[in-house]
């Protein structure tokens, strides 16, 4: 029984997980719990937390009897061989995985080298800064090749050599990130000992409109003077397997990590990018692992969705698994992460729990499309944690292509994925299309003949006589016949104006009821439309604040609005403008619960109806807006477009001065808070 | 006898030497001991002879009262003060290795400062007693003084300083801390094998070899975690600017410690028995500062903290101390272990020992059960308010249990929780009053009552110590830091953004209003969380409460809760164990320092066999396996967190962290860990583990008073101990 027991257990783990946990060398391995946690992000984005994904396994901090000395790279050989730029010392230490030396090499040769990348086949290319050269040693750790500034024109004549960083492709090709170089990526040839083929991979100045605005405005020698707006340069840089090339640059915000093609160009982009980018490593999953500075890991899919983030800064905690200042990552072929420290000078490696392992078979088997398979490990997942954003996506994405589009439906929900929601809502809308078409057809025949057979019954009997005088006498009611107003309103606007101005056809009551509607009919709209055209996070509510903006907004526009109107020869009466502005919105409660009801039935590919009908909606109650300024205050159009602007300029200026008062007070009050308070403790003690 | 002798002796050095990588010949600053005749000596290390008990010599050297206890059946010892200088140490250090008592003073606004009975004008006025010594000690400079109480005691030596006997005279210089034989069992680098217990989590070992200065500080941990009535000022690199992705570290469950120098075969078990509440215990490896191990017990009276004078932080603020010192005897008791005892095993079979005879741990039923704990209803935001979420129902649990009997799990025990009215943050609990959308109060007690005839103890949750401010009224008794600003528990989920905790007097009362209109029902199984696993000074109406109160608050209401209900509790301290019918959530790890070098089981090694103890949720484990065989080594039971909808049902409420507890998912996990550890735990029924100990082939071997073995393999490879093959991730049990 036993026996069944343990091969159930060790069938639900995949073997990846074993291959490490052995007792080795000079390391008594403690089994710990993670002392970080683990967070990944939400279909919002927001991040959450998750299972520990990474488990500190192991430390290296001596390579033998020898300890390192601010090391600044590494690469992992085949998972046989960790190659250490020890560069302090100025040397290529080489270990074995368990730490255990096998050589050193570079002694004399180097100066001061910060990148080093060895090949499958064990040659090692070393980017050396100060020695302003690129060494390539052979196996045994023999100097082969020395290449330094490129020759050709293109390279730039003024631009020093200074190699930081260095990844080299099958051919041989090296790529070199540069120090102060902003062209992009040096790509160096090794035929004809070094032929420079042009830079790679180049990042984009960033323009915002003001410096488009200032540089339209400035001279050419004012423009000089202005802070140059060059590209930065990439940071840190992989390559995987097949050669395509990984970047990461500080700053660069959704381009921070870039996977570039052969042609250089960006094949994924992330939402969810570290601030402090150190190096980057390709998985084995066609994940993405971006280490900080910091100490914290981001493991990312192949597109660019965050998987998972942990790990943390040790600021005196001395808890395993923190990190001090993080230089570069590698990932082993059994998925251990090593993160090499260059303070604490030692390589700190991590590896993948159950759940992790799981993750990336689903990961494989969902990039190479078998989605069936992916079902079982992405089943496991989900059972680990229900609300793993990206299995709940691959999920719904696996069940779509089978055709559960219920199930697809919710997995799509839980995961906020819009997309794949519109497609599985797309299919069943169209099942049950399908279905009921029959009825649809019935409903529609039975309508028409109802409808018919109500006119014949009116022209004979006069069936409709009764209601017909109820619904006048109802109307002859002051409140609903000001109400209904809003319907002559918004089709005749300048006559309406007219109504509201000199014949009292509204009250200030009618007004407060549309406006009341309005409101209610704005947060349901809010909070329970359609899930594709939700604008709010499901499940927060926040009414208060909604109400409180919709009555800031309208007091401010109101009131700005018949300030500016009334030193400006305006005709209208403060409830005029009240009234009209309020009445100018009827389109509002006219369209909404349409575009409500849409929201629920329409699909990605719908969804334009909603939109195109909001946007007419809006045009038309700018319109009624404009028009009734102008008919209750007798203005001409450009008198009219004169008042818009100074109200607009009034309620920026109104909320300025509030905004100044409210800061002026809250420091007095500060202030006289804190004497009161010390007061009270000098006296108290 | 003599071959587990020599065993354990092989072991603990291949333990040592795995650690150490090589064993370098030891760089013994002294020689090896030699005597092996143990007649009294008149003075060891400059210490002179001063009394004796059946088992040990004490010997006190009067300049600074340091103390050497000598094993008398061994003549191994063990010294407070370093026998061996180095060189590299100043004045300030010299001292600190060797007085008896080391404090740190609050001067101003300084509150570092040393005093110490070397280098500063200390009178002493010494008398010497049948059983030891006492010394009235007065600092001429700084105006205070104490009483030391020595005495050797048949197991070993108790040092002790009476409340009343600490008088502060000046009005310049007060006592922040006070250090109690800080270097009790000291030793210099690795010249001693052994390590040192360090009450992190479960227990964790640091081994007495060359750190080679790897570590800028050691353990230090408060006793029964750390105090919210103060704020911690603490660097951290946050994620994104914002979230603390570094967990909290274990809280020290029980106050005890130890140090083993497995070579001369003598370690000491120190258990804080005064003044612990408000005492922190340090465990200090070599290269730390100095080269030299130590460990001890470090009282805190006064405590700077920093006063804000205005709601906006960088306004103002004052940096004051505590005007009053807390009051309480300050007291450790060394129990000195030798022989084969000298070990860890040793030191929890000591402590077990220890508790029982003190009465502060009654054998429980430790019969095997395991725990399926549910979660009633949540909250999540709607329009205006929140509306409930209802997770698992009584009908719901009703089902449960059923199929679990159909999968033949029939021992179970069971915590209810968000069970009451408004769900799981509608805190506190005032009156049994249960949540209607689970079925109510009849149907509720009714559940209760069948399962306790089908064998199932189902306990209702009740956190007494949280109170909720969106849902219930907390203007007053509420907990406010010793600075008077509120205490906020910030829980960074939507719904309730920040929870309080309820004054220590409220909660009993509340508890206690509770408790009536529960049992009136016929039904007294009580889970009680909060209180249990917390503890902290405040300040309510004026004056400011120490930790000493709280703690004699919490013993109080415990004890009277206990009387009238079935009481078990979550993670409580050791103060509290003589009430608890079972430990929940017992920590199986550490905090995993990097100056760890071992974590062992130790407070599971005290516990077993006398309270059940039940892990932390199998649930949101990430390596089940690991997790299942630490269970196994350490005698828990498994725990798991069960709702009958999908937990993404709670992805808006509160719980959002819980992203895993279905049952559908759970219900064969449940099955399979019941019937493998019911089975390991039927074995052991009621026996309590006698050794633990890690084989060189880094199995680990459990030893339990009724002669059964079991042995875990946490290797990837097949192992073979005492005969047996235990598999890789697996286990095997020796009869």
């Amino acid at each position: 029984m036993k026996n069944r027991f343990i091969r159930i257990i060790k069938s639900a783990i995949l073997p990846i997980v074993l291959a490490g946990s052995v007792l080795t060398g000079s390391y008594l391995q403690a089994f710990a719990d993670a002392p970080y946690k683990t967070y990944t992000v939400d279909g919002y984005g927001s991040v959450t937390e998750t299972q520990t994904a990474y488990l500190p396994y192991k430390t290296i901090t001596k390579i033998g009897e020898e300890t390192l000395l601010t090391p600044t790279d590494f690469t992992l050989v085949n998972d046989e061989f960790i190659y250490i730029l020890d560069s302090g010392n100025a040397r290529v230490v080489v270990s074995d995985m368990e730490g255990e030396p096998v050589m050193t090499f570079g002694e004399g040769i180097l100066v001061a080298p910060k990148g080093i990348y060895v090949t499958k086949d064990r040659t090692t290319y070393v980017a050396d800064r100060d020695a302003k050269a690129i060494f390539v040693f052979d196996k045994e750790g023999n100097l082969t090749n020395t290449y330094t500034k490129p020759t050709e024109a293109m390279y730039g004549d003024t631009l020093d050599f200074l190699p930081l960083k260095i990844v080299a492709n099958k051919s041989g090709t090296m790529y070199v990130v540069c120090e102060s170089n902003t062209n992009g990526i040096v790509q160096i040839s090794p035929v004809e000992g070094g032929t420079f083929l042009g830079y790679f991979g180049t990042n984009a100045t960033k323009a915002n409109i003001w410096t488009i605005i200032w540089r339209a405005i400035l001279t050419d020698a004012q423009r000089a003077k202005m802070q140059s707006n060059i590209p930065a340069t990439p940071d840190n840089m992989a390559i995987d397997d097949k050669g395509v090339i990984y970047t990461i640059t500080r700053g660069e915000k959704n381009d921070t990590l870039k996977r570039l093609n052969i042609a250089g160009v960006n094949m994924i982009e992330t939402t969810d990018y570290p601030d402090i980018p150190a190096a980057v490593a390709a998985g084995n999953h066609d994940n993405v692992f971006v280490a900080t500075q910091t100490g914290f890991i981001y493991e990312y899919n192949n597109e660019g969705d965050l998987l998972f983030m942990f790990g943390g800064s040790d600021d005196g905690k001395q808890r395993i698994g923190l990190s001090t200042k993080v230089e570069a990552i590698q990932i082993g072929l059994d998925d251990k992460i090593y993160v090499l420290d260059s303070e604490k000078a030692q390589i700190q490696i991590y590896e993948p729990t159950e759940f992790t392992a799981y993750l990336h078979n689903a990961l494989y088997l969902f990039s190479k499309g078998r989605y069936e398979e992916s079902k079982e490990p992405l089943g496991k997942v989900l059972e680990m944690n229900n609300l793993f954003t990206y299995a709940n996506m691959a999920m719904g994405k696996a069940l779509y292509k089978e055709g559960d589009y219920e199930g697809a439906l919710l997995y799509a929900r839980i995961a906020k994925d819009t997309d794949g929601y519109s497609d599985a809502f797309w299919e069943i809308r169209n099942v049950w299309l399908k279905k009921n078409l029959t009825w649809i057809a019935i409903l529609i025949i039975v309508i028409v003949v109802l409808t018919i057979l109500v006119k014949f019954l009116q022209k004979k009997k006069n069936i409709l006589d009764k209601p017909k005088t109820f619904l006048k006498k109802i109307g002859e009611v002051k409140i609903v016949k000001q109400l209904c107003y809003s319907f002559y309103f918004i089709r005749h606007p300048i006559d309406g104006s007219y109504g509201i101005k000199r014949e009292g056809k509204v009250s200030v009551l009618s007004a407060n009821i549309i406006l009341l509607i309005g409101t209610v009919f704005y947060i349901i709209n809010k909070y329970f439309c359609g899930f594709l055209t939700k604008t709010v996070r499901e499940g927060n509510f926040d009414v208060l604040s909604d109400i409180g903006m919709i009555l800031i907004a309208l007091i401010a526009v109101v009131s700005c609005n018949y300030l500016m109107c009334t030193i400006n020869d305006g005709e209208g009466k403060f409830k005029d403008i009240y009234c009209s502005l309020i009445y100018c919105f009827t389109p509002y409660l006219i369209l909404t619960p349409i575009l409500f009801i849409l929201s629920h039935i329409v699909s990605n590919n719908e969804i334009f109806f909603v939109q195109f009908g909001s946007i007419c909606m809006w045009v038309w109650i700018a319109v009624l807006i404009f028009i009734s300024i102008q008919e209750i205050n007798n203005y001409t159009v450009g008198e009219t477009i004169k008042i818009i602007l100074l109200t607009v300029f009034t309620i920026l200026i109104v909320a300025l001065l509030i905004f100044i008062i409210y800061v002026l007070w809250s420091q007095v009050f500060d202030f006289l808070q804190s004497i009161f308070g010390e007061v009270v403790y000098r006296i108290g003690s | 006898m003599a071959h587990k002798r020599i065993a354990k002796i092989i072991t603990s050095l291949l333990a040592s030497a795995l650690v150490l990588g090589m064993m370098q010949t030891s760089t013994l600053p002294f020689g090896p001991l030699s005597l092996s005749v143990c007649e009294a000596a008149t003075e060891i290390n400059g210490h002179t002879f001063a009394a004796e008990s059946s088992g040990y010599r004490l010997y006190v050297d009067e300049s600074d009262l340091s103390l050497v206890v000598e094993d008398k059946n061994t003549g191994a010892y063990m010294e407070s003060s370093i026998s061996y200088d180095d060189g590299k140490n100043n004045a300030s250090w010299l001292g600190a290795m060797k007085s008896a008592v080391v404090l740190t003073m609050i001067n101003g606004n300084d509150d570092t400062q040393q005093a110490d009975l070397i280098n500063d004008d200390v009178k002493k006025d010494i008398k010497y007693t049948d059983k030891g010594f006492t010394a009235e000690l007065y600092w001429n400079k700084y105006r205070f003084g104490m009483t030391l109480e020595v005495e050797i005691t048949d197991d070993g030596v108790k040092a002790r300083i009476p409340d009343e006997s600490i008088h502060e005279d000046g009005d310049s210089y007060f006592i922040g801390t006070i250090a109690l034989y800080p270097y009790m069992g000291n030793s210099y680098l690795d010249s001693k094998d052994g390590y040192i217990l360090v009450p992190d989590g479960n227990g964790a070992l640091i081994y007495l070899n060359d750190k080679e200065g790897r570590f800028k500080s050691g353990f230090s941990g408060m006793i029964y975690g750390s105090d919210v009535g103060f704020d911690e000022s603490d660097v951290t690199t946050l994620l994104k600017d914002r979230y603390n992705t570094i967990s909290d570290s274990e809280k020290v469950i029980a106050p005890v410690f130890g140090i083993a120098h497995t070579d001369d075969e003598i370690a000491y078990l120190a258990i804080v028995e005064d003044g612990e509440a408000r005492a922190s215990i340090e465990c200090i490896p070599n290269g730390v500062s100095v080269d030299y191990n130590r460990a001890y017990a470090k009282f805190t009276l006064r405590k700077t903290y920093t006063q804000p004078t205005s709601n906006n932080s960088t306004a103002g603020s004052l940096h004051i101390y505590e005007s009053e010192r807390s009051h309480s005897d300050l007291g450790v008791r060394y129990i000195f272990l030798s022989g084969e005892d000298a070990d860890y095993s040793g030191m929890a079979r000591c402590y077990r020992d220890y508790l029982i005879t003190n009465g502060l741990l009654k054998a429980s039923d430790t019969s095997y059960k395991t725990r399926v704990d549910f979660l009633g209803t949540e909250r999540e935001s709607w329009v205006l308010g929140t509306t409930p979420v209802v997770m698992t129902t009584v009908d719901d649990i009703n089902e449960i249990y059923e199929e679990l009997r159909s999968e033949n799990v029939t021992e179970i025990l069971s915590v209810y929780k968000g069970w009451q009215k408004g769900g799981l943050y509608d805190l506190p609990i005032s009156s049994y009053s249960v949540e209607s959308k689970i079925g109510g109060k009849a149907k509720l007690t009714k559940l209760i009552n069948e399962a306790k005839e089908n064998g199932i103890d189902l306990y209702l949750y009740n956190n007494a110590l949280l109170i909720n401010p969106d849902e219930k009224n907390a203007t007053f008794n509420v907990v406010k830091k010793i600075n008077k600003r509120r205490f906020e528990l910030t829980t960074y989920m939507d719904v309730y953004k920040t929870l309080l905790y309820i004054i220590p007097s409220r909660s009993e009362a509340l508890l206690n209003r509770f408790i009536k209109s529960y049992t009136q029902k016929g039904v007294n199984n009580l889970a009680l969380a909060g209180i249990t696993g917390t503890l902290f000074s405040y300040n309510y109406s004026g004056s400011n409460y120490t930790r000493y109160d709280t703690q004699a608050s919490y013993a109080s209401t415990v004890s009277k809760v206990a009387e009238s209900t079935e009481l078990i509790m979550e993670q409580p301290f050791a103060y509290l164990w003589s009430e608890a019918g079972a430990f929940l959530d017992m920590p199986l790890y550490t905090s995993a320092y990097i100056f760890e070098d071992e974590s062992i089981p130790f407070l599971s090694m005290v516990l077993k066999g006398n309270m059940p103890v039940y892990a932390e949720y199998v649930n949101f484990e990430a390596n089940k396996q690991e997790f299942f065989l630490k269970m196994v080594e350490s005698g828990s039971f498994p725990s798991f967190y069960i709702t009958k909808e999908s937990s993404s049902e709670l992805i808006y409420t509160n719980s959002s962290d819980i992203y895993s507890s279905e049952f559908s998912s759970y219900r064969s996990t449940i099955a399979q860990y019941d019937e493998k550890l019911g089975e390991l735990n039927n074995l052991l029924a009621g026996a309590t583990i006698e050794k633990h100990e890690i084989l060189e082939s880094g199995v680990v071997k459990v030893t339990y008073s009724n002669g059964v073995r079991v042995y875990i393999n946490y290797g990837s490879e097949e192992q073979t101990a005492d005969g047996l093959t235990i598999g890789s991730m697996s286990y095997e049990v020796g009869r």
